[in-house]
């Protein structure tokens, strides 16, 4: 096995051991937050040397497979997860990002034909490249306002219900969920923003259907984003729009490598 | 464990708490913080004693020390002796006083619970932890302790410090002052958090405070009787408003606590929606503390809306206390295993 698959797979397992004893603990309702950012740093650590190498074997950044693809996009969650969770102290957000991210890399594994050799480019467009990286970062803030959705959806729903208990305590307050939310779709809309305005600027042109189907999400998430500015819809109702709104990229990304 | 043997003949403890004592006893013998330096040094220069450390908190009056008489009920007759000298007790006050006399692993084992919040009156508070270090702080700034309880009270706060992260005994609430400080930290950043109390009640006035004391950021306080409704906003440092009045400001805040005496339905549905519309979907936890209650139930149905009445406080914090029930038997465990640990029990 090539040693970016091996890298991938012991992150996989740092993940997942992440969250079993974490699941665990929460339902105990013994769980400590400075627990879970142990195997999520070795896990990102590894992950990072699985994309280098894996970048290394097809001598450019490695974005062209489904495989490929939910591997970086995995690594800009758990980027993104450090980046976000300390400041909006949305500490929990690891236990609800490892489950995902451990899913993603399994499924990466599972497709067939996964981790193809692709021919190495002759000369790399740089504008190619960063379109691609912009565009999947851009993805993994949809996905963390996917799971910051669930979140608020869960603590909307223990206090309404009068459910207090383990995870109640451990979750933020739902004010600090909608803000957060919010604040992941306008970054997630900016990155894929600046993405499509570098795809104007390239020299190797691109498929129309991978270009199609950026513009139709950042078409949605543009919805979104002004359904969330103008205060449309209720903080629940747009955190069930950003939970389930993923659906829309996560099969852009399957549609982009099977017909782009 | 090194010199296990001499923590073990020395150490002492003579206490009175609030099982043993009523208050009335317990507030005649209270060290003030400003008089436990010098008590911790009149312990030390009693005949036989070593170190001191004096813990004094509403609900206990405690005295460590280590001495060096060859009995244990000398040394905790001379303590006893001391505290009738050092308050004047009469005779029959002195007769009166119901103290716990302990020494070496008890002493150690009762130190270890009290440190992890199982001796409190609110099983699992952290508060005393804090209380127990200042008193060490105390004696050690006042050269009382040594190496005995130096060491001793070191391993105590590793003990509490054990007991908290291993189980959840700290978790949940217990009144309902806490239950609802819980809730309206879950819904809002409480620094940012401003309280309407609708009624000068008790228990809206206590529910109140805790919000206040874990920081929220104003309060405004309406009642039918207006000078109570001052004289309770000037106590706890927040505004007055007239009685026909609360309605218009009710979107300004974000956590409305009521206690009315009416016997209708003071804050219905139509008036929350309408609050509603103004805060632009600022979510707003209201509790309801009247008996019969001031809020009408559907009011819990409206988007970003939470009510509480006192019922469903109540449940959440029974079940908070059978939580911390279940887990005694899990702390003291750590505890009998850390004693074996430093060597108090074999």
């Amino acid at each position: 096995m090539p040693i970016d698959r091996q890298l991938l797979l012991l992150s996989t397992l740092a993940f997942l051991i992440g969250v079993v004893p974490a699941a665990r603990a929460l339902v105990s309702g013994n769980w400590r937050p400075s627990r879970q950012w142990i195997p999520m740093l070795i896990g990102f650590i590894l992950q990072t040397g699985a994309v280098y190498y894996r970048g290394q074997a097809v001598g450019q950044c490695p974005m062209k497979s489904l495989s490929d693809i939910l591997v970086f996009i995995a690594w800009s969650i758990v980027l993104l997860y450090f980046l976000v969770g300390p400041p909006y102290r949305v500490s929990l957000l690891g236990i609800f990002t490892a489950p995902l991210v451990t899913a993603m890399q399994v499924l990466a594994f599972l497709i067939p034909d996964a981790f193809p050799d692709y021919a190495a480019k002759s000369k790399i467009d740089p504008y190619v490249e960063l379109h691609a990286a912009l565009a999947l970062v851009a993805y993994a803030a949809f996905a963390l306002a996917c799971i910051t959705g669930v979140m608020y959806l869960l603590q909307e729903r223990f206090l309404k219900k009068h459910h207090i208990g383990g995870l109640f305590y451990q979750l933020p307050p739902i004010q600090g969920l909608a803000k957060a939310i919010q604040k992941l779709v306008y970054l997630g809309l900016l990155l894929l923003s600046f993405s499509l305005v570098v795809s104007f600027k390239l020299n190797t042109p691109i498929s129309n259907p991978k270009l199609i189907f950026a513009w139709a999400v950042w078409a949605l998430y543009a919805l979104i984003g002004v359904i969330m500015w103008r205060q449309v819809l209720s903080p629940r109702q747009t955190a069930w729009l950003a939970a389930v709104g993923f659906v829309i990229p996560f099969i852009s990304l399957w549609l982009m490598t099977t017909h782009g | 464990m090194v010199d296990v043997e001499p923590i073990k003949n020395q150490l002492v403890c003579l206490g009175l708490n609030y099982r043993t004592t009523p208050v009335e006893v317990r507030e005649r013998v209270a060290f003030p913080e400003s008089k436990v330096p010098e008590a911790v040094q009149e312990v030390r220069a009693l005949p036989g004693f070593e170190e001191s450390v004096v813990l004094s908190t509403c609900n206990r009056v405690e005295i460590y020390s280590t001495h060096t008489h060859a009995d244990a009920q000398q040394a905790q007759g001379e303590l006893v002796k001391y505290v009738i000298q050092r308050f004047d007790l009469a005779p029959e006050q002195a007769e009166a006083l119901v103290t716990y006399d302990l020494h070496a692993g008890e002493a150690a084992r009762h130190l270890f619970r009290v440190v992890s919040g199982l001796d409190s009156m609110v099983l699992g508070e952290t508060e005393i932890f804090g209380q127990v270090k200042a008193a060490y702080q105390v004696a050690l700034a006042a050269g009382t302790t040594s190496r005995t309880l130096n060491k001793l009270f070191q391993q105590a706060f590793s003990v509490g410090k054990k007991v908290r992260n291993e189980t959840t005994i700290q978790r949940g609430s217990t009144s309902v002052g806490s239950v609802a400080v819980d809730l309206a930290e879950k819904v809002h950043d409480l620094k940012e958090c401003r309280v309407m109390l609708i009624g000068a009640g008790e228990m809206s006035r206590t529910c109140a405070q805790s919000l206040l004391s874990r920081g929220a950021k104003s309060i405004i306080v309406s009642n039918r009787s207006h000078d109570r409704a001052v004289e309770l906003a000037t106590e706890m440092g927040g505004t007055a408003l007239k009685f026909d009045e609360w309605e218009a400001a009710m979107h300004e805040v974000d956590v409305i606590i009521s206690s009315t005496s009416a016997p209708h339905f003071v804050i219905k549905p139509e008036q929350i929606q309408h609050v509603m519309k103004k805060r632009r979907w600022e979510p707003l936890l209201v509790i309801d503390i009247a008996v019969p209650r001031d809020v009408d139930p559907a009011v819990n149905g409206i988007e970003g809306v939470y009510l509480y009445d006192i019922d469903a406080l109540q449940a959440i914090a029974d079940s908070g206390r059978k939580e911390r029930e279940k887990q005694l038997y899990a702390c003291e465990q750590i505890i009998e295993s850390q004693l074996t640990k430093y060597g108090f029990v074999e």
